[in-house]
């Protein structure tokens, strides 16, 4: 469905009951339909670029829960994204954002700062750390970096393992990409180890793009288009290497003939791209960046470098992509009775809870089958939380900016999963993750990770 | 415009994080789900009757027009302040104070948001039958100052029914409380009907104690599509003229039809020119005899194919695509105009006649929505009101359409309120006399007329 232009929302406050923001606030101003209503008057120029303008169109999480529940078909999510753009230009964010998107807008950058921080949390006196906080979390709640980031660690193709049905490294079930994000590199190494050992074990090949960066999602958010097309850029390129280079023995064979004929090598690595399953994300957010967002800025001629930085993308690329992008719940989803078969038997069964992240619920809307594979497989002890699809107030950098509003989305999750008496709260967002650990205390002994980190433990090695 | 001095007095009484006057914010009160826009020139979020008392002591001492708001999905500009001044915005007030079925009540303030009064009761096995389209964000303040409805209400009556007790604030201040606890009391007035639907214009209700019902054993739903709006319309008149009382009975036509299933794809019917959405419920014995009498009635009249909802997921599909109608209504174009004319059961063939007639004179689209079962019919037509030649066709086209309505008997609206939207029409329906008896009243209550102005009385 083609996207409504604003004039089109009837006002009828159904995103009032979808809007995380607003059932915490209860104020009109704080809901996506008043935003529109605040981006049509600043449009017709009835509203100026001031400061409060950016502070109640920045009140927003952007979990997109409007953009699915709008009966109208008005894209909510595409419509804040242009209007932060333009009011980042007119107020531009406090310094602790800005650094953020200078350190993701370059690998090099995240690399170090991750190394940075690593030490600066070494030499940290414990109080200091106790006695600090960003946003509602103390500083010593926070992930530690990698000892190592993840890719360094991985082998740029980690072959298929034996399977019971037939698969190994010389007959692999398929061959799959992934995206290991930013937060997985530098934060949660064993999200990424755990993804690879799970895909292996199924029988795929697992192909991790040489120089990918931050999505750019953040970059989006906080209006810096252009950093964000250069991330796209440099990402897109690293996925199709990743998608045509490893094409198994077609390509092999296509490759001895490619010194005589560009053309056949061309088509033989288009051939690969196209027999690549899917493009896996163990994180929504980055997933969302290259389903929904890449297509759409590939579009955009926001930046004069734009035609440079996009000419190794084939021209359908964006979209091929887009369309073999998958969320690795989702994805195993597929494999649900194989992955259950391959359990070890005497799998230690762990109680968990799951927080299903915003774009799993309205980008990629994996929550059903991520439950069905909480039921199913062997290693899980699922107990239902009633607010499982409520906001944890993450959001990005909205923790950061608006610790209050955030801190009252989190009480009453915060309650019900202390009383489900759970090992295991299960999410698969970083940012999630962080919020609801930073959120527990010391003395909760309810641990959070990824599903897959479970699963992984469950196949075993 | 409200001067320093007086806001310094406004955020006296409440805190200030709750009285908003910039530009930024005021532009967020300016609408609710109609076309007309005005702004006002504070907002203010009271948490108690107390300070609702005292807003309105110094609102009347300085004669500051007071707009009464909730979530703003009224249908009728009914909270849009169009003379500016004041905007009460009870959103705040959002406690469920008791929940007692064993008398079978429900205590609340106005903030609580109807659906959230069906979530609290349901674990108990009742409900609070009104369910407008808006159910998920209205307030239950809102649906009391509108006397709203809903399909349900065909069956179960509307919030009037349901009102037990109220506190109101006066423009005075004088806070005042009526009704009590029981279901049979005819201590007095009954001035919940003259609070109820008076749409901010009489009082600001503060607390309400509502009556709630059981929830049904079973309910059934069936769909029924037909080659021709005047069979549908037919249907309709037929079943509920030989006695049988379903819970719901909605009518879609072809336009309103293809825009739900462009949205919700359920493979919905696009070529049937009218279709029947039909709920029963009560005892299960009792359903499926009924669904079969209506089966008997919808084929007598021509239904072409005729399905029943197989699971409880199968029917909340069919209702949220009923629910979202108005909103995917408001796609096709920039604005959208729903009327709720309503009229008697046996006139409604002729009334969908009319409309479309009418309609086709216009070169207008029309969507015809019905809650069929009780007359109470939703004409939308989508269009583009920046375009002033357009537009003129619309108000010429609803001028006739409420003509219509009323030479049949009919009245110019079942459940969305006057508003701004109908105020002109209302001498169709009333004689003067009757309309200065209503502004005899809004005098007495309301002597400098800061409730609401600019509105139906």
């Amino acid at each position: 469905m083609t996207d409504q232009p604003i004039q089109n929302c009837g006002k009828c406050g159904l995103c009032l009951s979808v809007c995380p923001v607003y059932q915490v606030l209860k104020q009109e101003q704080a809901s996506p339909r008043a935003r529109l209503q605040l981006i049509k008057a600043f449009e017709k120029k009835d509203l100026s670029a001031s400061p409060l303008l950016k502070d109640l169109v920045s009140q927003c999480l952007m979990c997109g829960a409007c953009k699915v529940a709008c009966p109208s078909g008005i894209n909510h999510y595409a419509k804040f994204m242009e209007m932060r753009e333009q009011l980042a230009k007119a107020q531009p964010d406090p310094p602790a954002i800005r650094s953020l998107v200078y350190l993701l807008a370059k690998e090099y950058r995240l690399r170090m700062g991750a190394g940075l921080a690593r030490i600066g949390r070494r030499l940290t006196p414990a109080a200091l750390e106790k006695k600090y906080k960003i946003g509602n979390i103390p500083v010593s709640r926070f992930p530690e970096m990698n000892r190592r980031p993840l890719r360094s660690t991985l082998p740029r193709v980690s072959p298929a393992k034996d399977t019971a049905g037939g698969y190994s490294r010389g007959n692999p079930r398929g061959r799959v990409v992934y995206f290991t994000g930013c937060a997985t590199n530098y934060m949660f190494a064993e999200t990424g180890q755990a993804t690879v050992n799970i895909l292996t074990r199924l029988g795929y090949e697992v192909v991790i793009p040489d120089g990918q960066t931050c999505c750019g999602i953040p970059m989006m958010f906080h209006g810096a288009r252009d950093q964000a097309v250069e991330n796209m850029a440099v990402n897109l390129t690293a996925i199709q290497e990743a998608m045509r280079e490893n094409g198994g023995d077609t390509t092999e064979n296509a490759r001895g003939t490619a010194a005589e004929n560009c053309d056949a090598m061309d088509k033989a690595c288009d051939e690969a791209a196209k027999n690549c399953d899917a493009v896996i994300v163990d994180c929504t957010t980055c997933g969302a960046a290259l389903k929904d967002e890449y297509p759409a800025l590939m579009n955009t001629n926001a930046d004069s470098r734009h035609a440079t930085l996009t000419q190794k993308i084939a021209p359908d690329m964006p979209e091929t992509i887009a369309g073999k992008t998958r969320d690795i719940l989702s994805f195993l989803h597929d494999h649900i009775d194989d992955l259950a078969a391959a359990m070890k038997q005497d799998t230690s069964k762990h109680k968990v809870i799951y927080h299903a992240p915003c774009h799993s619920r309205n980008s990629f809307n994996s929550m059903a089958k991520v439950l069905d594979l909480l039921k199913a497989l062997p290693c899980f002890d699922y107990i239902p939380v009633p607010d499982a699809a409520a906001c944890c107030g993450g959001g990005g950098t909205f923790f950061y900016e608006y610790p209050d509003i955030s801190q009252k989305m989190m009480a009453k999750k915060l309650a019900n999963a202390r009383a489900a008496g759970a090992d295991y709260w299960l999410t698969d967002c970083p940012v999630c993750r962080i919020n609801l650990h930073g959120s527990l205390s010391g003395q909760d002994s309810l641990k959070v990770v990824h599903p897959v980190t479970l699963i992984s433990k469950g196949l075993g090695e | 415009m409200i001067s320093p001095d007086l806001t310094k007095k406004f955020t006296a009484i409440v805190d200030p994080t709750r009285w908003l006057d910039k530009k930024e914010q005021l532009t967020c009160y300016a609408y609710d789900a109609f076309v007309e826009e005005s702004m006002p020139d504070a907002v203010i979020f009271p948490e108690t009757t107390d300070e609702v008392s005292q807003i309105l002591v110094l609102a009347s001492a300085h004669k500051i027009p007071v707009t009464g708001r909730g979530a703003g999905t009224s249908v009728c500009g009914a909270p849009v302040p169009v003379h500016h001044g004041l905007v009460i915005c009870f959103s705040k007030m959002d406690r469920i104070i008791e929940i007692n079925t064993r008398d079978r009540y429900i205590i609340v303030e106005p903030g609580v948001v109807n659906a959230d009064v069906q979530a609290a009761l349901a674990p108990y096995g009742f409900f609070f039958p009104p369910d407008p389209g808006s159910m998920n964000s209205a307030t239950i303040g809102g649906n009391i100052a509108q006397n709203a409805g809903g399909p349900r209400c065909l069956k179960y009556g509307v919030t009037l029914d349901y009102i037990l007790s109220l506190e109101v604030v006066l423009a005075s201040g004088k806070v005042i409380t009526f009704g009590s606890k029981n279901i049979k009391d005819v201590t007095g007035y009954k001035l919940a009907a003259l609070f109820c639907g008076s749409e901010g214009t009489l009082g600001l209700v503060t607390k309400a104690i509502l009556k709630v019902v059981p929830l049904p054993e079973t309910m059934k739903t069936i769909m029924a599509t037909f080659k021709d709006l005047d069979d549908t319309a037919k249907a309709v008149t037929d079943i509920i003229g030989s006695g049988i009382l379903p819970a719901a009975m909605e009518l879609m036509d072809r336009l309103t039809l293809n825009a739900i299933e462009d949205k919700a794809g359920l493979g919905l019917d696009r070529e049937a020119a009218g279709t029947l959405l039909i709920e029963v419920d009560g005892v299960a014995e009792a359903c499926d005899k009924q669904i079969r009498q209506i089966s008997e009635k919808l084929v007598a009249n021509h239904a072409v194919n005729i399905q029943e909802a197989g699971s409880a997921a199968d029917r909340e599909r069919l209702w949220t695509a009923r629910r979202s109608a108005y909103g995917v209504f408001a796609k096709l174009a920039p604005d959208i105009i729903s009327e709720d004319v309503t009229v008697p059961v046996s006139r409604i063939p002729e009334m969908v006649r009319r409309i479309t007639q009418i309609t086709d004179k216009y070169k207008l689209r029309v969507g015809v929505l019905a809650h069929a079962g009780d007359g109470n019919m939703h004409p939308m037509i989508p269009a583009d009101k920046s375009n002033a030649e357009e537009w003129s066709r619309v108000t010429a086209a609803f001028d006739e359409i409420f003509q219509a309505a009323a030479d049949l008997d009919g009245t110019l609206s079942g459940e969305h309120g006057i508003g701004l939207a109908k105020s002109k029409y209302l001498p169709l329906v009333m004689n003067q006399d009757t309309i200065d008896f209503m502004k005899t009243i809004k005098q007495a209550v309301d002597p400098d007329g800061i409730l609401n102005p600019g509105k139906f009385v």
